[in-house]
């Protein structure tokens, strides 16, 4: 059998360790049964000095002699100091820390606003209405002008004398300035749906054509088939009619101008 | 913790240097009586006591407010006690023992004080346990004082003392020991 130690059956006097078994084996032991006991009675009769007693002003006369080395608690205040200090420093701190992440939010919140607009298809910026880059070239053709010159022209090529060809020959460097202008003019007319105006301009543009065509000079006969389709299409006419409505509708529209743009 | 302590701390706290006068009255004697079973001396139980109330003031501020100041007050006292019997650290590596211990190495060196033999015969002392008290170490003194006579658990010894629990038990057993032992020698003498 495995008797207790020492140390264990001290424990066991203070209550401490495996209490159960310890008891259990003193139970079963008769030697460690007396051991125990004689070291119970050996710390029962251990009967120590008790400290004196104090009278009821040992308190005070304690603090009596303690006072006088006693600083007052300055520290403290000086902690709430500090502590207000940082207190400070953290609001400030904060709000710097507010203030950095609005303009970092307002810098992402910019650039996604940029680029979903930047993603918007052409096709989608025509239907929304949206105009056309500032970069973009722009050619304004003024129908009056346009409608003017062409009468001019076709005027004189109307009176055109076949015996003087000489006297023709600028008219073609003429026709070929007016049609591209004649062709802005004719898109711009069926998009606003204007078919009488469609309808001469796309005359005009035949016989500007033919007109344009002669690299060597107009001669007598290209001369004469040239006056005979002015004289069988009424060009000059209707030239002459749109060119006389033109100024009412140009009041209509309050000074909008009517033409076209590339 | 008592509502009252918390008053007193927070008043010295705020610069009212008396406030602490209360704490003082309040826990002196509980410290004094725990001061003078370490030392086993009055004078320097009144020390101690002293000692540990000026500490406690310094580190007032240190102090966390969900403790129980008689609590931590008691410790500082012990630790006070301790360092006045030679107990704190770099003291105890050579202990000075009266007898050749074979558990301890020790170094035994002429006691010129009164001796334990001297002092029964006297009859200065009634009770042959303080003397054998004087052959423990101030650790394993500290130790059973707090755990035969104050009644503290172990892990409460180990806290006061500043050590870990399992050195308290075993500071506590070889008091225990030598205790026996120096009795059982002292009781053959007379």
């Amino acid at each position: 059998m495995i008797h207790l130690s020492e140390e264990e059956m001290t424990a066991q006097v203070y209550g401490e360790g495996d209490e159960a078994a310890v008891k259990g084996h003193l139970d079963r032991c008769a030697e460690c049964s007396r051991a125990y006991a004689a070291l119970r009675s050996d710390l029962a009769e251990m009967k120590f000095i008790e400290p004196p007693e104090r009278d009821a002003f040992y308190g005070e006369k304690v603090w009596a002699s303690l006072s006088g080395s006693l600083p007052a608690y300055q520290a403290r205040r000086g902690n709430w100091l500090r502590f207000g200090q940082w207190r400070g420093l953290s609001y400030a701190a904060a709000c710097v820390l507010l203030g950095a992440c609005t303009f970092i939010g307002g810098r992402i919140w910019e650039r996604k606003q940029a680029q979903s607009t930047a993603a918007i298809k052409p096709e989608q910026k025509q239907q929304q209405g949206v105009q056309a880059p500032p970069h973009e070239h722009v050619v304004v053709v003024v129908l009056g002008d346009h409608l003017d010159r062409s009468e001019r022209l076709l005027v004189e090529l109307k009176h055109a004398d076949a015996g003087s060809i000489e006297m023709v020959s600028p008219l073609s460097e003429e026709a070929r300035s007016l049609l591209a202008d004649n062709r802005i003019c004719r898109l711009n007319a069926r998009h606003e749906d204007d078919p009488a105006l469609a309808t001469a301009l796309d005359h005009l543009d035949h016989l500007l054509q033919e007109l344009a065509d002669q690299p060597g000079g107009v001669n007598a006969a290209t001369l004469a088939r040239l006056q005979k389709e002015i004289n069988a299409d009424g060009l000059l006419f209707d030239v002459r009619v749109l060119r006389s409505r033109l100024p009412s509708q140009q009041a209509a529209a309050s000074g909008q101008t009517k033409g076209g743009t590339i | 913790m008592n509502m009252n302590d918390h008053a007193a701390i927070q008043a010295v706290l705020a610069g009212d240097k008396e406030a602490y006068a209360a704490l003082v009255v309040r826990h002196s004697a509980k410290l004094f009586r725990v001061a003078f079973r370490i030392t086993g001396n009055e004078a320097d139980a009144e020390d101690v006591v002293q000692d540990a109330l000026l500490r406690g003031y310094r580190k007032l501020d240190s102090f966390a407010a969900r403790s129980d100041f008689g609590t931590w007050i008691y410790r500082i006292a012990v630790r006070c006690a301790l360092d006045k019997i030679g107990g704190s650290k770099g003291n105890e590596s050579v202990p000075i023992a009266e007898t050749t211990d074979q558990q301890q190495d020790g170094m035994q060196i002429a006691d010129q004080a009164a001796g334990p033999e001297r002092l029964l015969l006297s009859g200065e002392i009634g009770a042959m346990q303080e003397v054998a008290m004087h052959g423990l170490t101030p650790t394993e003194r500290t130790a059973f004082v707090l755990r035969h006579l104050e009644d503290c658990t172990t892990e409460e010894v180990a806290t006061a003392m500043g050590i870990p629990p399992n050195t308290a038990k075993q500071s506590v057993f070889r008091a225990v020991q030598k205790l026996r032992r120096r009795l059982a020698t002292l009781k053959v003498k007379t």
